[in-house]
């Protein structure tokens, strides 16, 4: 005979405002198993859970069911009450009779009683037919994989590295660096981008416990947390690293020129090349679109010149396997295109460059050494219209949110060309400066007072040509005027946009991804940094355009919750899983085709006792299961249970009501 | 339509900086100003919008404003900046910089309320201190509204507040001197 104990919350007011708490606890005492009903202000504080421990030992009870908040909030409290009164802690059932009772049925204090009476007499049935369950434990590989090397990825892998963790950093490109390389100064405190992270960088091709996979992808990711297996494809680079010494021969004899994506393509570089002086692995790489001896076999002449004899046409992609225990991605961001700002004469007119064209332009290792250039004719501009919110809070042509960093760079794009150019002015059109940050409100003032730059609350609606100037027009709503500015030079703060393969990649690793393409994360505010699927992690822009301290910060905690998870040689994990009766399978499969997370495979199992002969039945890997009962609903033969939400617990929970 | 970008550098905006010793860009414009001042629902421009007008340069608009001579130097508007700007000194400096280059508002108002002003310095220039009998007189003659106020001058008088004669200080001299020096400085720039 079951003995079940019942235990009512009152949750201060919440619950009791609208339940009649003593009239739910004299109706449950009158089911048949309940041996025990009792009624406490706070089930979840200390003197509380005595109660439900007393109660255990003196009432000698077989299941519990506390009729309270949400299972999400205290079951855990509650499952360690029963643990520490030598009860499995599984023997527990919440009846959540505030958010589906008292909450949601204000106006009706006797219907929300009657539902709450209801609530228990099926958490009661349902514990009656509840089985003794035991954590899983799952083994652990000690490896993480960084996916990206921007200053996310690399901050990340350092972190993980510094725990003696063995890292693998996948890096697309064939250096590491990122978006954060091709920066000149960091707002607001202006230090060198460059000086900042090339030691960071350095670090990561030294260090012991980090292998560094440049000019790779990851293609396929299996497997469960603590136990994923992922195969990355190495692109050819042509290139036999171990031979090459980096001298440069090669890519200064090379005939092919092509468009200089480092330098936002506004010069050229070679069809061999390393993307910046400082890359990391400084080691060029062959640029199979465009290199004439791969095209049409012509030329070979970077093989001549180089001395060790590094160049190898005939190299091929590899696949490359790592068995690690943890991901975190960090693909950081691309920019919007602002092509579709037709008005503005984008693609006309060539004096109208993008921010990171710009910053590319002050940059002492830049195209133009430093100083700024028109497009149309290399001379040094004067008046500067920067445009701010291209793309960015614009629902026509862009996208709705916000880019964060804009108002920011901007700024500092103004104080930048001050500097470069002593006798030049900014003009910025803005709707609104948002610099939260620290030192980031006084870092604006700089640009508006220090700098003088004209600041002038508008969108600007045309931008025309006049001569070799271009005119932007705008209204400057603080003096309600419209305006014009004669500009030498248009700099558009263009959108951060979702790197286009999020989708791909989200896909390929199992995770969720927003609208715009951004990764999701867990929660928005309480678990920023993982995934939904556990053991991947999200750092940098992937998940939400950020600025370098907030990535830093957030790589930094995608490695303490790898560090986290492989704090042990086994990881923990809920027995509410799905199991197979092999004896009913009928081996359709419908399981596995409808598992989200690809926790059920096929195994082979003799016909009968002693049979040679073999069927197929499924099997489910507990690590992966996440218990989301998609099997059970599809199995035809009834062959499949979820743990703890078995089919006669349920059928008990029907027939309560 | 405001052009800009076809002057090399905002003379207007150093001038005033230079004149108030205050700095106009400092100004972000957040409007406590304006909505502090008392007499800013008179104005064409209130404090704010001088301030950003005086940024982008528009040095004929401010200097033909009425508004400017509505400011009364109360300062209310500077004890709430949030920035901390001395805006009446801003104010103040634009008006010198009116009558300094012979810029000549349309408006009744600002004509009487120079010569307020110009009435008011006489009088302390030739008595060293206000002689508010005088002054009221030469007021209303010069703006040709000789009744103006007349109603309140026997409840006044009765009071006290407007004495008959005119009372001479002791350092009426020395501020004579000071008048002269001041003169002489401004006709030597």
């Amino acid at each position: 005979m079951a003995r079940v104990g019942v235990f009512t919350c009152f949750c201060g007011a919440n619950i009791a405002d609208f339940v009649d708490v003593p009239r739910v606890v004299e109706e449950t005492r009158k089911i048949r198993e309940v041996r025990c009903s009792i009624e406490y202000k706070y089930m979840c504080s200390d003197p509380g859970q005595q109660m439900i421990r007393d109660a255990i030992v003196q009432q000698r009870l077989t299941s519990v069911v506390v009729a309270a908040c949400s299972p999400r909030m205290h079951e855990k409290t509650f499952r360690k009450a029963l643990s520490d009164a030598g009860m499995n802690p599984y023997l527990l059932e919440v009846a959540n009779i505030r958010e589906h009772s008292s909450w949601v049925h204000q106006k009706d204090k006797k219907a929300a009683t009657d539902k709450a009476i209801d609530l228990i007499r099926m958490a009661v049935a349902k514990s009656i037919a509840n089985e003794q369950l035991y954590e899983i434990s799952v083994p652990v590989t000690k490896r993480a994989l960084v996916i990206g090397g921007g200053i996310a990825g690399i901050q990340a892998a350092l972190d993980i590295a510094d725990a003696r963790i063995p890292v693998t950093l996948v890096e697309k490109s064939p250096s590491i660096g990122g978006r954060m390389a091709q920066l000149d100064e960091t707002f607001p405190t202006l230090d060198c981008s460059q000086c900042i992270l090339t030691p960071k960088m350095v670090d990561v091709a030294s260090h012991p416990y980090i292998e560094l996979i440049p000019y790779s992808e990851v293609i396929e990711l299996d497997g469960f947390v603590g136990n994923y297996k992922a195969k990355i494809r190495k692109k050819a680079s042509y290139v036999n690293f171990a031979n090459c010494t980096g001298c440069g021969a090669c890519w200064q004899k090379c005939p092919v020129k092509v468009p200089n994506e480092y330098n936002m393509n506004i010069d050229k570089r070679k069809a061999i090349y390393t993307p910046f002086p400082q890359a990391v692995p400084n080691k060029p790489v062959i640029d199979a679109a465009h290199c004439t001896m791969l095209l049409k076999g012509k030329c070979g002449i970077c093989a001549k010149v180089c001395e060790k004899g590094a160049i190898d046409f005939k190299m091929q992609d590899e696949i490359i396997e790592r068995e690690i225990g943890a991901v975190v991605v960090a693909t950081g961001y691309d920019l919007w295109d602002p092509k579709p700002y037709e008005e503005y004469g984008v693609g006309r007119y060539k004096d109208i460059i993008t921010s990171l064209e710009f910053e590319r332009m002050v940059s002492a290792n830049g195209p133009t050494g430093g100083v700024p250039q028109r497009p149309s004719d290399g001379k040094v501009p004067k008046t500067v219209v920067f445009i701010k919110c291209i793309g960015s809070r614009d629902e026509a042509k862009g996208i709705e949110y916000c880019s964060k960093i804009c108002c920011m760079y901007t700024a500092k794009h103004a104080i930048l060309l001050h500097h470069k150019v002593h006798d030049s002015h900014a003009y910025i059109f803005y709707m609104d400066i948002r610099a939260a940050g620290k030192g980031y409100e006084e870092f604006v003032k700089k640009a508006q007072v220090d700098t003088a730059a004209t600041y002038l609350r508008g969108r600007v609606s045309k931008i025309y040509k006049k001569g070799d100037k271009l005119m932007v027009r705008g209204e400057d709503a603080q003096i309600g005027q419209l305006v014009e500015v004669e500009a030498d030079l248009v700099v558009l703060a263009t959108a951060i946009i979702a790197p286009k393969d999020n989708p791909n990649l989200a896909r390929l690793l199992g995770i969720s991804y927003d609208k715009y393409g951004y990764l999701s994360e867990a929660h928005p505010k309480l678990r920023p940094v993982e995934t939904a699927k556990a053991g991947i992690f999200l750092a940098g822009c992937t998940q939400a355009p950020k600025d370098i301290p907030d990535t830093v910060a957030q790589a930094s905690a995608c490695a303490a919750k790898v560090c986290g998870l492989f704090s042990g040689d086994t990881m923990k994990k809920d027995p509410m899983v799905s199991k197979v009766n092999t004896e009913f399978c009928s081996g359709c499969q419908n399981c596995v085709t409808v598992c989200p997370y690809g926790a059920i495979v096929t195994e082979e199992i003799p016909m009968g006792h002693g049979s040679k002969e073999m069927r197929v039945v499924s099997k489910v890997n507990e690590g992966v299961c996440q218990g989301c009962g998609s099997c059970v609903a599809i199995c035809r033969s009834m062959a499949i249970n979820l743990s703890g939400f078995t089919d006669p617990q349920i059928i008990n929970e029907i027939v309560a009501i | 339509m405001l052009t800009l970008g076809l002057e090399e550098k905002n003379t207007f905006l150093e001038a005033i900086n230079k004149k108030s010793g205050a700095n106009v860009l400092e100004c972000y414009q957040c409007g406590k100003c304006a909505s502090t001042c008392p007499v800013s629902d008179f104005m064409e421009f209130r404090p704010r919008v001088i301030m950003q007008m005086i940024k982008l340069g528009m040095k004929e608009e401010v200097c033909m404003t009425d508004s400017i001579w509505f400011c009364l130097t109360c300062s209310a508007c500077s004890g709430r900046c949030p920035r901390e700007i001395d805006i009446p000194a801003v104010m103040e400096a634009i008006r010198h910089l009116t009558i300094e280059e012979n810029y000549h508002p349309k408006s009744k108002k600002v004509k009487d309320i120079r010569k307020f002003h110009e009435i008011f310095l006489d009088m302390i220039k030739r008595y060293g201190r206000n002689y508010e009998l005088r002054m009221m007189a030469e007021f209303n003659i010069r703006t040709r509204n000789l009744f103006k106020d007349m109603h309140l001058a026997p409840k006044a008088l009765l009071k006290g507040k407007i004495p008959l004669g005119h009372e001479s200080t002791k350092s009426a001299k020395a501020i004579r001197k000071m008048y002269e020096m001041a003169e002489k400085l401004e006709k030597s720039k």
